[in-house]
């Protein structure tokens, strides 16, 4: 039984960055409700493109209509023997073990691109674990994005766990606006359902959370002046 | 890395065969029930043209699939010396929705076909896996419940054992030797260099079968 996890990404103010003092003061946060910091997580997300023979996977103008235009792969911190591989386009969600991009490499019919790693701290809160962290690409300290993942460990079902998880998410909004900081976290609001996903929260539950959480983050970033 | 070397039997011969292996292995044989679709890259899609397998293990209570790369095999002259192939192979575990995944990734089901048999697994000086299976052919889409056999008369047997490139040799040296011990009901060989059944398999299996299962020929 899989606890049920939220995640919620970092919104920020028109016109204002993101920067690593929201990331300093979003921890802060959390130790002020008596998180206690018990060590460090890494999830990462790899973009494939297609290789076609007739652009060999170049500017997403060349490629073929038929073939997704992204395809993603997901590596969960918390099982590192199990690796994911979404189509958003398609809503589909494939799960299968850490030899997976081992044989998309020995296909060589899609490539790794991009990389990204969501990695940061994480916080024992009660019932409650709570992971904050930077979004930047692999080999890079250049910030993202910042976001952070709630899990409560009681619970599975998704229906039954969001009267608390709301609740949660309500203390957390009031206690990081003490900060007064130039944006807010919003919960990643996935369509699990329309990824043929039940109510029980599973690994490909948050496979599909940071696949959405990336594609918002995407769009709220803005460029840093 | 796996090595592998393969040979046919004749049908009526498999029952002794089995009491061979179960002799051998002294491990409890295993249902095999495979059904394993071969697809390949559409016309576009790849640098170069690309093949993947899905096998769905229907001898399971809850069918589970696998995703399995057959690379090239090893090539030069000390390959060609080894009387077993060596070869890369990448496997991995998948949800039940891997033949749509890979539809939409624009790969194209080649062909399909249904293994059904047995299979020993056993520690040998390897770790050995010995699978005689029937090949069956769908006359339509998927129907594995009308499978009829491809060769009614013929089973296929596959030696395996799974290797790594600083101890390929004490492995190929493992399955080379337990393939004595079927030299009389069967050659094995790479899978490019089929030899055909063997002469004495006859005698040999009619010899199994009154002897009641002891492995001495």
């Amino acid at each position: 039984m899989t606890p049920v996890k939220w995640l919620m990404h970092w919104h920020p103010s028109p016109g204002a960055t993101v920067n690593s003092q929201i990331l300093s003061e979003a921890c802060g946060c959390a130790e002020s409700l008596g998180g206690s910091k018990d060590g460090r997580w890494k999830t990462s997300i790899f973009f494939y493109r297609a290789m076609t023979r007739d652009g060999a996977g170049g500017p997403a103008g060349q490629q073929h209509p038929d073939l997704p235009r992204e395809l993603l792969g997901v590596a969960l911190h918390e099982r590192p023997g199990l690796y994911f591989s979404i189509v958003r386009a398609q809503r589909l969600v494939l799960q299968a073990d850490a030899a997976f991009p081992q044989v998309m490499e020995k296909l060589q019919s899609y490539r790794i691109r991009v990389a990204l790693n969501f990695e940061g701290f994480q916080y024992q809160l009660g019932d409650f674990c709570l992971r904050i962290g930077k979004c930047v690409p692999n080999n890079s300290e250049a910030l993202r994005g910042i976001m952070m993942e709630v899990e409560y460990y009681p619970l599975s079902s998704i229906e039954k766990s969001k009267a608390v998880m709301e609740d949660f998410f309500d203390i957390w909004q009031e206690t990081v606006a003490k900060k007064s900081l130039p944006g807010q976290f919003i919960h990643v609001d996935s369509s699990f359902s329309d990824y043929g996903l039940s109510d029980q929260y599973s690994f490909q539950h948050t496979a599909v959370q940071y696949a959405t959480c990336l594609q918002q983050l995407m769009a709220a970033v803005t460029v840093r002046g | 890395m796996e090595c592998v070397v393969q040979g046919i039997i004749e049908t009526q011969h498999v029952e002794a065969l089995e009491v061979l292996l179960q002799g051998l292995s002294g491990v409890p044989k295993e249902r095999v029930r495979v059904h394993e679709l071969c697809l390949k890259s559409g016309p576009n899609l790849g640098v170069v043209p690309s093949e993947v397998r899905l096998l769905c293990d229907l001898a399971q209570p809850t069918p589970s699939w696998t995703i399995r790369h057959v690379g090239g095999a090893m090539r030069g002259a000390g390959a060609e010396q080894i009387s077993v192939l060596v070869r890369t192979i990448v496997e991995s575990k998948a949800s039940k929705n891997v033949l749509h995944y890979f539809y939409t990734l624009g790969y194209k089901l080649d062909h399909e076909l249904l293994k059904i048999g047995f299979a020993f697994r056993f520690h040998r000086g390897a770790q050995i896996t010995v699978t005689v299976t029937s090949t069956n052919k769908m006359p339509r889409l998927h129907a594995t419940d009308e499978a009829v056999p491809v060769t009614p008369g013929i089973q296929l047997v596959e030696i395996t054992a799974p290797a790594a490139a600083d101890n390929y040799n004490d492995v190929v040296s493992a399955v080379s030797a337990f393939c004595e011990y079927l030299a009389p009901l069967l050659h094995l060989s790479k899978p490019e260099h089929s030899t055909g059944i063997v002469a004495t398999a006859g005698a040999a299996a009619a010899s199994l079968m009154s002897s009641g299962g002891g492995k001495t020929l």
